[in-house]
Parts: C-alpha cells; structure tokens; sequence
C-alpha cells in the first residue's frame, strides 16, 4: 500500500532524511522510533506532501502504487485524507478553539463528498455524542486526542499516519488512546504509520518497528525481535533507556546507600498540608517526608496536584493549612528567613528550554541564584569558580566551553544540565525536580539520570523528583508516594509499591505504564 | 577567551545592525534625522539674531520665494527658510522629551502593574483606562491653557496624555515574560521582586519599549504642532507648529502665501514620516521573524 524507496530529504544543503526504504502492507502496523532531529516526522510528512516548500525531495513513495511527488495537484487533494491521513501531535494545538468538535470532523467529508456521519466516528473512538457539541477546551486531552483519531477516520482512509499521537498525555489517558487506536485499526484493517520517540509505545501498538538515526533508518524488523534483541548500537541505547518496572538491571539506585535512617530526623517532612485553588482543593492533607540523602519519587496523572505540593514546599505557593518543615524548622513564608530556605532547596523544571532566559548566558543562568544571595567569603575570584565548578559538577565539561553559549546553542540535555548547575552552585541539600528528564531524549535522558544519582552519591543531595513516569521512579527513587486527587494514596519503597501494590490507584497506573519487558510486548 | 567572546558578542549586535540596513526605508528615515538633527543643532549658531527679528528685517512682508529669499518672507519680512530651520529644533525638542516622559510613565505603570498584581495593579489600570479614554488632545489643551505657558508645559501636556498605550503593552509583554518558567526559577533561587524585575522583566520590555518611543516622538511631534498651532505653544519660540498659527493668523491664506504654509507642514511631514520608518525598521530587528 506504502512503499517509500530511496526517500532522501534536503533543506538546502542540509540532508534530514537519506536513503530510507520503507513498506507498509494494509492492516499492517509499523513503528518508526527516534530521537528528535533524527529525521522521522519529515518521512512521515512527506507521505501526503506536507512539507514546506525549502524541502527538496529525492526518491519515490508510492501510495497504492501512485508516486506522492509527481501527483497532480488535484490528485494530491483527493488523496489526502481519503487514502492517507494524519492524526497529529498536539491536538490541543491542532484543533480549531472557536469551532465545535464535530463540525471539525465533519469538515473533511465535506470537502471530499464522503458520506458517514459524526456519531458513528464519535461513537468509535469511544467518546459519547453530545461531545460533537463541545468546543475543544471543553474536553480533555486524551478525549482531543480522540478528536483528532475520529477525524482521521472520517473519509475511510486506507492508511493513518500517527504523529507522536500521545506524547503530551500521561500514562492513563495515553493507555486509553492507545487502546482505541490499536482496537481501530485491528477492525478497520488499517495500515497504521505510527511516530514516536518512546519505544515503549510503539511496543504497545505496532507488530514492526523501524529506528531512525540521523536521517537513516539504522534498524527495521519485528517490534519484539528488535527489542529484545537490537542489532544496531542506537537501538540499544534506546531500548536501555526505557526502564522496566522490576528489572534489576534497571535499578539504578544503589540499595545499600539507601538504608532507611529512622533514628534520624527527616530532611523534609510536610504535615497534614493542604492547598486550594479558590474552591478546588489541589492538595489534602498530605504527609511526605524526604530523608538526608534520600531520593523520593512522587507520581500521579497530570491533574493529581503534585506539582502544586512541589511549589508549596518550596514557597512559592502559600498553603491553606498544615506545616511544612525543613531541617527541623518550620519553613517561613516570607522575607529574609525565605530567600534563605530558598538556599537549601532548589527546583528543576520539566522543560530546560523556558526554564532558562533565553537572553541570559550559561555563566548568567548559573551565577543567578549567587548574585541573589551573595557569595559566600574566602573564596579567590568566587563567582568565576564557583560556577565553573558548578558547570562540571554537572558534567558539561570543559566549562570554559559554554560558559559564553546562549541557551538556544546547547542541546536539550545540555540546556537541563545548566539549569541542574544553576541549582548546585548553591550547594543545596534538596532537589526539588518536576519531570526532570521528561522534555528529553531517550538516551539523554539516562545520562540526567545517572547524573542525579551521582550527585547524591557525591554531596549527599536528597531529591524529590515529580514524574507521571512510573519507570523513572523504579531507577532512581528509594521510596515512593502516588498521588491521587490531591491524596497521597501509598507510599513505600519502591520495591514494595511497585512490585507489590496495595492500592488500586496504583495497580491502575501500573497496568496503564508501557513496557518494554520480555512478557509484556504487544498483545494483539 | 576573551576575544572569542568579544566576538561572539559582536555578531550577534552586527546581526541587528546588517537587518536594520535591510530595511531601506529604515535607513532613510534614519538619514533624515540625522540631517534634521544636525540642522536643529547648527542652525542657531550659524543664523545671524537679526534676521530673524522683526525689528530688524529690512525685507518685505509677503515676498514670493525668489533668489534672495528660499521660501520667500512672512506677514513681517522674515525668511521662511530660516524660520523652518530655526524651528526644528523646538519641535525635535519637545517631540523627544514628550515622548521619553511618556514612555518613561508607562514603561513604570506597565512594570508595575504587571509584576505585582492585585490591588495596586487594579488601581493603575483604572487610571490607565481614565487617560485613555478621555481625548489627549482635548486633555493637552485643557493643560496647557491651565499651566504657565512655556515650553515645559507643551512637554508636561503631552507626556501626561500619551503614556497610556505604552503602559498597556509593556503591562502585557511584562505578563507574558512572567508566566515563563525562567522566572518561576529565578524566584526558586531566591530572587526577589527587584531581581525579577532587573534581570528577566526589564531587558525583555527595553527592546519594545524603544521602537514605542520611537514612534512616540512621531506622535509627540504632531501634538506639539498642534498644540501650537491652536497658539497654546511658547509664543516666545520659534517651532513648525507656530508658524502655522502665525501663517493662519496673518491671514496667509487670503494673501495666497503658500510658500508660508506648505514648508512648516512639509517639515513635519517628513520627520514624523521618519521617526515612523525608523521605528519600522527598529521593530524588525526586535522582533525578527521566524
């Protein structure tokens, strides 16, 4: 149905895309996995001709054996969408605000003359018919995302091209759409192109995977044959940084570092807190500790007020009720005392690209929090080393290398490893870090990882680390608390929550998670 | 090191520069004012005290443009050429000043108001909004007729009627800079409101706020031509805007003394024209597009 043959992509002189050969049988599924920049949305895009006009395109791609390149324009429309459509990423971004979602579906059966109607799509992608009168910020994101599936589907295409179709969702919602996707194309018999930078779920979706790397296609065969066995270095970088719940291997965190210190008086310790929004209560009553040199995980679904708790310890939200205390003192709310606290503990954000000015250099990002304070005395040309330690501490070495560079010349990666340095050069003794490694690359995201397990095994640094990611928990948490509903509904080591869960909450999280394990590949 | 650095920096203002000389009606506005600003400066040293004094012309009024005289004289003899000169320089003056007290006004309503919120910012907003809606012009009359006459009331009269507008785009660009991450963390390290706005609010507003002053003066200019022409300037001052009052008054237009009329208005044509192209071409190179 698609065969794409010596495809090779350029944007001036610049080649994204080289030699890739590509075939798609209908009712077939195929994975194809990268890192961003590798090259894999520009394969996809060029399957229905969305790409901007800079690109040059070599090869051919066959769609039901017409070349997509040489299409009359006329042609090219009836094709789009009627043979071929594309759910894309971000359905929040993708939909029209001021129309109702049903129109928009109904939209490509209009232009095309395709008859069906809205309810029986609705009704497919699992959403009830009264939504076909909501606008799209009156739903949430999985029930878009299902939006945009159904709207796929409208023309009774032969082949869906899904473009990183969950990544914005956590893990609940994405199991769901994932589910209604696979049930779809398993009906329908669809020919399913599906993108994503997480193995883990194309594992879950598609029979054959394909890996890109730098514009190549470095690795293609049976999803479960790749995973378990990945011939080419780039795919096991990437399969290693998926961990598996319960994998040994994957436990990164050294136990015998980790003894539980009870005599010891908790680092952090939030008692009874409780947090409103107006009339919405984000946080209730929630108890946590965090021990000297302890790193906590604390997952939950986007919505279960995690990162409000996070903003609270750290002061930059006032509670409604309860204490949170640090070091044996009961954090202030404002002035000298606060910024002081403020020392001690210090905040990682999920996405390293706006966490840092985008006009300040590596050396101003990092000398912030020293300027604010002041440098401490006896130190010989204190900022200067200060943050060049800073800056190797947190492996981006030489320093002298990127203290000059703008934030937008480093990778993402290096951008986190900045904003981690920006933390340390304060020499704290928490790390508050909400979805540190999120926002990365898979194999970058080890690397942040090791990172934050080498400093607390180096400077004694406890963590909280905030994450919907249960695999991010098993490597590098000692204990963890699941949220749910502004409740903390378990909290343990994480041998004991994630291998042996007592709440239902948790066994719901555990069963939405991907996987890459040996018996939990894809189960059609 | 330190010249790689040095070099660096220097790309990056050498980029801002070679896109502002992209923009060839940018370049020529700002070519424009430097003449204009080189004349305002240079003209009053070079042109003799008695030529323009009505005392001391020996021309006739109401001459036509000819060899001796340019822009021929006015309703008293004096050259019209040397009064435009000698005028633009009130009218640059006032136009620069006007406009700095006023985006200066708004730039700390705007700051203000977004960064800290709540009551205070309510209560700068509703003072925004009472300036705004009420009619500067009508406003920088009531002004002008009220204070004492002088150049330093023309100024105060526009200034204090043309800060609204900044205010609210500095307000909103100042929001959207502190919804940023970056200033979530910096407030993490411990920064408080002078740091947020020193380091992140202030450099991401200065940029707009130039190209706002720049076409502010534009504004500014017209205002105090207005004013003046409604003969609510100094009387004392020569500027492009009194002599229109002049001209209108002395009856220029029943005499078809045309030549009195259109240099004045050219002039204020042309460097507001300018001041609007430059800030044009100064918005481009803020704002690039991707």
């Amino acid at each position: 149905m698609l065969e794409i043959s010596d495809l090779s992509v350029h944007y001036g002189h610049k080649r994204v895309v080289s030699d890739v050969n590509l075939r798609l049988a209908p009712g077939q599924t195929l994975g194809l996995a990268g890192e961003s920049g590798s090259g894999k949305s520009t394969v996809a895009m060029s399957v229905l001709r969305l790409l901007p006009r800079s690109a040059r395109v070599d090869g051919e791609i066959l769609l039901d054996g017409d070349d997509v390149r040489t299409m009359s324009w006329g042609r090219l429309r009836a094709v789009r969408w009627a043979s071929a459509s594309i759910v894309f990423q971000g359905a929040m971004h993708s939909l029209n605000p001021v129309q109702r979602v049903g129109d928009q579906i109904a939209e490509p059966m209009r232009l095309h003359g395709t008859k069906g109607n809205v309810r029986d799509l609705l009704e497919q992608v699992e959403l009830p018919q009264e939504k076909a009168r909501s606008y799209p910020h009156e739903l949430s994101g999985g029930q878009q995302q299902r939006v945009m599936i159904a709207m796929a589907l409208a023309c009774g295409p032969r082949l869906v091209i899904a473009d990183e179709p969950t990544t914005a969702l956590d893990v609940v919602v994405q199991a769901q759409v994932l589910k209604v996707l696979k049930r779809l194309v398993a009906e329908q018999d669809l020919g399913l192109l599906m993108i994503s930078h997480d193995l883990s779920v194309l594992a879950e979706t598609c029979d054959d995977l394909a890996v890109m790397h730098r514009g190549e296609l470095v690795e293609r065969g049976r999803t479960r044959e790749v995973i378990a066995n990945p011939q080419h270095p780039h795919t096991a970088a990437l399969t290693a940084a998926f961990p598996v719940i319960g994998d040994p291997a994957h436990r990164w965190a050294q136990p015998e570092t980790t003894e539980p210190r009870t005599t010891e008086e908790p680092l952090l310790a939030v008692h009874e807190l409780t947090v409103d929004y107006g009339r919405t209560r984000a946080v209730d009553g929630v108890d946590l500790t965090v021990g000297r040199g302890e790193i906590v995980a604390l997952v939950g679904q986007s919505g279960s007020g995690k990162t409000t708790l996070a903003r609270t310890i750290m002061g930059l939200r006032k509670p409604s009720s309860g204490r949170v205390i640090f070091d044996g003192a009961e954090v202030p709310r404002n002035g000298k005392a606060l910024k002081a606290f403020r020392r001690q503990v210090q905040l990682v954000l999920q996405d390293p690209a706006s966490a840092l000015n985008p006009r300040h250099k590596v050396l101003d990002a990092v000398a912030e929090g020293l300027r604010v304070h002041g440098i401490p005395d006896g130190i010989p040309d204190g900022e200067e080393s200060l943050v060049t330690a800073a800056v190797e501490r947190a492996e981006l070495r030489p320093a002298s290398l990127y203290l000059e560079s703008l934030p937008h010349e480093l990778s993402g990666g290096q951008q986190q490893r900045v904003v981690i340095a920006g933390a340390l050069v304060l020499q704290p003794r928490l790390l508050v870090a909400d979805e540190p490694v999120a926002s990365l690359d898979a194999s970058v995201r080890g690397e942040i990882v090791a990172l934050l397990l080498r400093l607390r095994r180096e400077l004694g640094l406890a963590s909280l680390i905030i994450t919907h990611d249960l695999g991010l928990a098993w490597q590098i948490a000692d204990r963890v608390a699941v949220m749910h509903q502004g409740k903390i509904v378990e909290q343990g080591s994480v041998e004991q929550v994630l291998l042996n869960p007592s709440h239902d909450y948790t066994r719901a999280l555990l069963r939405a998670a991907p996987n890459l394990g040996p018996d939990l590949g894809p189960q059609v | 090191m330190s010249r790689f650095n040095a070099a660096r920096g220097l790309s990056r203002a050498s980029g801002g520069i070679s896109t502002f000389l992209s923009h060839r009606a940018g370049v020529a506005g700002a070519a424009i004012l430097v003449v204009a600003a080189l004349v305002a400066v240079i003209a009053p040293l070079l042109i003799p005290a008695d030529a323009l004094d009505v005392t001391r012309v020996t021309a006739a009024p109401w001459q036509a443009p000819g060899v001796e005289y340019w822009l021929g004289t006015d309703h008293t003899g004096r050259s019209v050429a040397l009064l435009v000169v000698q005028g633009a320089g009130t009218s640059l003056f006032v136009g620069l000043t006007a406009a700095l007290l006023a985006v200066g006004i708004g730039t700390l309503v705007g700051i203000v108001s977004g960064h800290f919120g709540g009551l205070v910012a309510g209560a700068l907003l509703r003072v925004t909004d009472f300036f705004l809606v009420l009619p500067a012009l009508v406003l920088a009359i009531a002004l002008s007729t009220v204070l004492p006459r002088g150049l330093g009331t023309i100024v105060l009269a526009i200034g204090l009627t043309s800060w609204p507008s900044t205010a609210r785009m500095v307000r909103a660009q100042t929001l959207t800079i502190e919804a940023r991450p970056f200033v979530e963390r910096a407030r993490a390290l411990g920064g408080g409101h002078g740091h947020v706005i020193g380091r992140h609010v202030l450099p991401s507003v200065v940029p707009l706020v130039l190209v706002n002053a720049t076409l502010a003066v534009a504004t500014a200019i017209v205002a105090e031509s207005t004013l003046a022409f409604l003969g609510l300037g100094d009387p004392t001052r020569i500027s492009w805007g009194a002599m229109l009052h002049q001209a209108q008054l002395h009856g220029a237009v029943p005499q078809r003394a045309w030549w009195f009329l259109l240099p004045p208005g050219v002039a204020i044509v042309v460097v507001v024209l300018a001041f609007t192209l430059v800030g044009r071409a100064l918005e481009a190179v803020v704002t690039p597009k991707r």
